[in-house]
């Protein structure tokens, strides 16, 4: 229970579960609640690859894009199972992601940076200006979809349970990962590549898997959002996106998991909150992040692990 | 015959001019990354402010000619104050934190551009108009300009690495820096300097294609990823890999569009850059261990 987040985690998630009852809880909050818990769950993911295995992922959007594309498509055609959904989307993320994680992972650096980005651009252009999924309009006006036959996800608490659920499976399977051998190669990994070789690890099948599952976590997320907004469209894989999923692990801290879900779900509300007042909202992004860089390399909860520098290393 | 001289023979010229100016943005690219250890994603944005500073300079002065030198060099010290400010603090981290860094700047000098500039779509006239007869079909003379000026550049840029001791200092401070700086030779102004030559090519780049192209925020979007393609194409690191790669694509995507769309294109380049991966993964002149 403990590498699970022990007591902590369960307040955090129990508080999390009873948003929706606050009195001041309105649809558009819930809905607010659900993009910022999607972010922050997306961050988390990112953050294995990014925290933990010291490779920045370029291409997210990509997974969530397709991930987004997936459920689409079943909704529009009458498909409405979740059951059926997030299998679907699973299967046609990770055979993008076996891919393009094969090509990236056997260079280092920057390249996988560069390899995922540039992959990530083939799969945007291709959704983007070919009519087989509505170009760049996507796919719109699509219908609930349910969790049996009869129950449809249609309101915004059920909405905000079913990413709020996501979540804690996004924060099992995480800590899961980090905490266990296979978490610990990956930091060796991150620490030192080649000592991590000559211990005899398989690196690259390694940093595969790690990518493999940040990936898959992804695309879920990107299968759960036309849930709630009843679209998807090729904006989702734009490479920005990807840099806001960085800007959020940044934001939160690399190598926490739990930073990054708090970072993604700040990001989410600044961004709705900086755009509603000024049109120049980029801006903001851009500087904060500038400034996180430079003055704050640890994060938002990176100030509470200077007190402490000892005890917070990302080794889980 | 009459399909040659007509339709390939231009369009391949187009190609070249096209490669021309990718390899200027591509060439400082490369340079920062080996030098400073930094994939700049601001790069496509300094383009997109030299176009902007041309546009600003020619509505003062009404010259193209003074604005191709005035905003290189504006560009220049705003790439300079930008890399003393924000770059320099952060060198002695891992590369993450620079690629992380500019992406912010990106956002930063896009968003400023539209709040500038708006965000509507531009034009610079070219200088001059007409074309020349050219083995047997005519030819605009602005891009046959553009042809030239860029490969001067660029031959310039050859022997200032070869031939003048900048450019060797710079090359010894991609080698090691810190042994350069043992040497007693001022490291911090050779960076900021580099940084700030990288950044006026872009400008200039982005100035002599804007009477072909059009001018707007987002133009230095489409561009950086042509760019990342060219240099890893190149090898990364090899500035004289980036400046083949450049003429590669720009031919490959000349060519390729008059058979496809240009959606098709991209894609068929990006097709490109993976089968050279996968037969070539360093790229065509990368070594070993380089940058890696």
């Amino acid at each position: 229970m403990s590498r699970l987040g022990g007591r902590a985690g369960v307040v955090a998630f129990a508080l999390l579960a009873a948003l929706p009852a606050a009195p001041w809880m309105s649809k558009y909050y819930l809905l607010l609640a659900f993009d910022a818990l999607l972010f922050g769950a997306i961050a988390m993911s990112l953050d294995l690859l990014m925290g933990y295995t010291g490779l920045v992922s370029f291409g997210h959007a990509a997974f969530y894009g397709l991930g987004a594309y997936a459920t689409a498509i079943l909704l529009e055609r009458g498909v409405l199972s979740l059951w059926a959904c997030v299998p679907f989307a699973i299967l046609v993320v990770g055979v993008y992601a076996v891919v393009v994680s094969y090509f990236a992972t056997a260079r280092r650096g920057i390249y996988f940076a560069l390899l995922t980005l540039i992959f990530a651009e083939v799969v945007y252009t291709f959704f983007r200006y070919t009519q087989t999924f509505g170009g760049s309009d996507g796919i719109q006006g699509l219908p609930d979809a349910t969790l049996w036959p009869g129950v449809a996800i249609d309101t915004p608490v059920r909405k905000y349970y079913l990413v709020l659920a996501y979540l804690v499976v996004a924060w099992v399977v995480c800590r899961t990962v980090v905490t266990s051998h296979f978490g610990r190669v990956l930091v060796a990994i991150r620490e030192n590549e080649d000592r991590a070789r000559f211990l005899g690890y398989n690196v690259q099948r390694y940093k595969m898997a790690a990518c493999l599952i940040s990936a898959l976590l992804t695309g879920v997320a990107g299968a759960i959002y036309p849930m709630r907004s009843a679209f998807a469209t090729p904006d989702l894989m734009l490479w920005t996106e990807s840099g806001e999923f960085i800007i959020s692990v940044m934001i939160g801290g690399l190598g926490t998991l739990v930073g990054p879900v708090v970072g993604g779900a700040f990001f989410t509300i600044l961004r709705d909150k900086v755009s509603s007042v000024v049109d120049w909202y980029f801006i903001v992004i851009g500087v904060v992040l500038i400034v996180i860089v430079l003055f704050m390399p640890r994060g938002l909860l990176g100030l509470r692990r200077l007190l402490t520098p000892h005890r917070w290393r990302a080794t889980a | 015959m009459d399909y040659l001289v007509a339709v390939l023979l231009p369009q391949l010229l187009h190609g070249l001019v096209f490669g021309a100016a990718l390899g200027l943005l591509a060439l400082g690219l490369t340079v920062i990354f080996g030098l400073l250890g930094v994939m700049n994603f601001a790069h496509g944005e300094l383009y997109m402010l030299g176009a902007y500073a041309g546009i600003a300079v020619i509505g003062v002065t009404h010259s193209f000619w003074l604005a191709l030198l005035l905003a290189p060099l504006l560009v220049g010290v705003v790439s300079a104050v930008t890399e003393i400010t924000t770059l320099r603090p952060i060198y002695t981290r891992e590369p993450l934190y620079g690629l992380i860094l500019t992406f912010g700047l990106a956002l930063v000098f896009r968003e400023g551009a539209r709040q500038i500039w708006g965000g509507d779509m531009r034009r610079i006239l070219p200088p001059f108009t007409g074309s020349t007869p050219l083995l047997g079909m005519t030819y605009p003379n602005y891009r046959l300009f553009l042809l030239m000026a860029a490969s001067l550049l660029l031959l310039a840029i050859w022997l200032f690495f070869t031939r003048t001791r900048a450019g060797i200092v710079v090359r010894a401070a991609v080698q090691d820096a810190e042994m350069l700086d043992g040497l007693g030779v001022n490291v911090r102004r050779v960076f900021t300097l580099t940084f700030a030559g990288s950044g006026a090519l872009a400008a200039l780049a982005g100035l002599l294609l804007a009477p072909i192209f059009t001018v707007y925020p987002q133009m230095g979007v489409e561009m950086i990823l042509l760019a990342f393609i060219v240099v890893i194409l190149g090898g990364m690191g090899s500035m004289g890999g980036s400046v083949v790669a450049a003429f590669v694509i720009g031919v490959a995507q000349s060519l390729f569009s008059l058979w496809m769309n240009p959606q098709r294109v991209a894609i068929a380049i990006f097709g490109i850059m993976i089968v050279v991966l996968i037969v070539r993964p360093r790229g065509f002149f990368g070594r070993e261990g380089v940058l890696e």
